[in-house]
């Protein structure tokens, strides 16, 4: 590259400072030999960090399986609970029966298909489902109930102000065929 | 290549690589022979590998770029953190602060180095490469890992940010000399 001018001078102020840094490196065998020593050196075996990465993906790992269990076993009844009464499957007696029938056959009648696990649990699921949903309905039923009659009877907090004792005779007219004397009643301030 | 040749090789570059490790530390002695030692030590290790890509020199200081940025990174860090910061800057003497190093240094030196500091990373290394490593600008282009164009505006950027830091000190120093020899002169 062709120097000029300013270039020439930043170029020898350069060279100077190489020349001096060349005067105070250290020499290339000690510190390749720093290095070699350091590339012998054993490694650390417990690292701080990669540990506590681990423990933390570990932990990760565990909750995830956790909820993910979790969520499939309540999912299923949440389902049926949601639903309308009229929507949830009519269980069949059998399967509304305990687990105790359930229970295989006697050997002699035609050899039934032993109730696994699994579907017990459905039908134990279900049931349990119902029975969530016939007791919402009922509070449900009971909250309504209870609104109702506190609006039926609600006042406002201003009535009694409204109440006077001569509501009797501002509710009331004087009739045509009355007498005379009852008639006088109705003006103020006369002796009866 | 084998480990005896890299090893002629890096021996032959020892001092031009000491240079640039000063130069990537900020002119900190004590870290860029750090960095030095650690980027043999990744040769060695073979975490840094010369595949024959680019010159053994252009390599070399790439590796010693991004070794000195990542010590850089973990120093920051270890700052951040307060473990042990002051102790390892108290007891890395720098040459560079002692009283001796001062005076061997000429006064144009000590400004120009200032001046050198005060430029931005990229515009010091771009200016490093090309007057300190005598590499072309496609050279330290490989070197800082960018486009040439790039380079060729650092480069640029830097001299004359360099010249006008050079000016403004010299005017600078120039009022305080004139001062000093007459106090009663404001």
């Amino acid at each position: 590259m062709e120097l000029v001018g300013e270039e020439k001078k930043i170029q020898t102020l350069f060279s100077e400072l190489r020349l001096a840094d060349e005067r105070t490196a250290p020499s290339f065998s000690a510190t390749w030999n720093r290095a070699q020593a350091r590339a012998l050196r054993p490694r650390r075996a417990f690292n701080l960090s990669f540990a506590a990465a681990t423990a933390l993906l570990i932990c990760a790992l565990v909750s995830l399986a956790w909820w993910s269990r979790h969520w499939q076993r309540t999912r299923q009844p949440n389902v049926v609970a949601i639903a309308p009464s009229g929507v949830v499957p009519d269980l069949k007696p059998s399967e509304v029966a305990p687990a105790s029938k359930v229970s295989p056959t006697p050997s002699g009648s035609e050899p039934k298909k032993p109730a696994s696990a699994e579907h017990r649990f459905e039908v134990s699921a279900r049931l349990r489902a119902e029975r969530l949903a016939a007791r919402q309905e009922a509070n449900l039923l009971a909250n309504a109930k209870k609104q109702a009659t506190a609006i039926s009877s609600w006042q406002s907090p201003t009535a009694t102000l409204l109440s006077s004792p001569n509501d009797d005779l501002l509710k009331s007219l004087p009739q045509l065929n009355e007498s005379a004397n009852d008639l006088k009643s109705f003006l103020p301030n006369t002796p009866k | 290549m084998d480990i005896a040749e890299l090893k002629a090789e890096l021996e032959t570059l020892h001092s031009a690589s000491f240079g640039w490790a000063l130069s990537c530390c900020r002119r900190d002695r004590g870290e860029a022979e750090d960095v030095l030692q650690t980027v043999y030590l990744k040769i060695l290790e073979g975490k840094a590998r010369f595949r024959g890509e680019a010159a053994f020199k252009t390599w070399l200081f790439a590796v010693i770029r991004k070794t000195a940025a990542g010590e850089y990174r973990r120093k920051l860090l270890r700052s951040l953190k307060l473990i042990t910061g002051a102790e390892q800057t108290g007891d890395r003497a720098s040459p560079e602060a002692g009283p001796g190093a001062a005076f061997e240094k000429s006064e144009i030196q000590i400004r120009f180095q200032r001046a050198l500091k005060s430029l931005p990373a990229r515009q010091r290394e771009a200016l490093h490469l090309v007057f300190y490593e005598d590499l072309s600008l496609r050279e330290a282009a490989d070197v800082m890992g960018i486009s040439i164009g790039s380079a060729r505006q650092h480069y640029e950027r830097g001299k004359k940010r360099l010249r006008e830091t050079l000016d403004t000190t010299e005017v600078a120093y120039g009022i305080s000399w004139r001062r000093k020899e007459n106090p009663n002169a404001v």
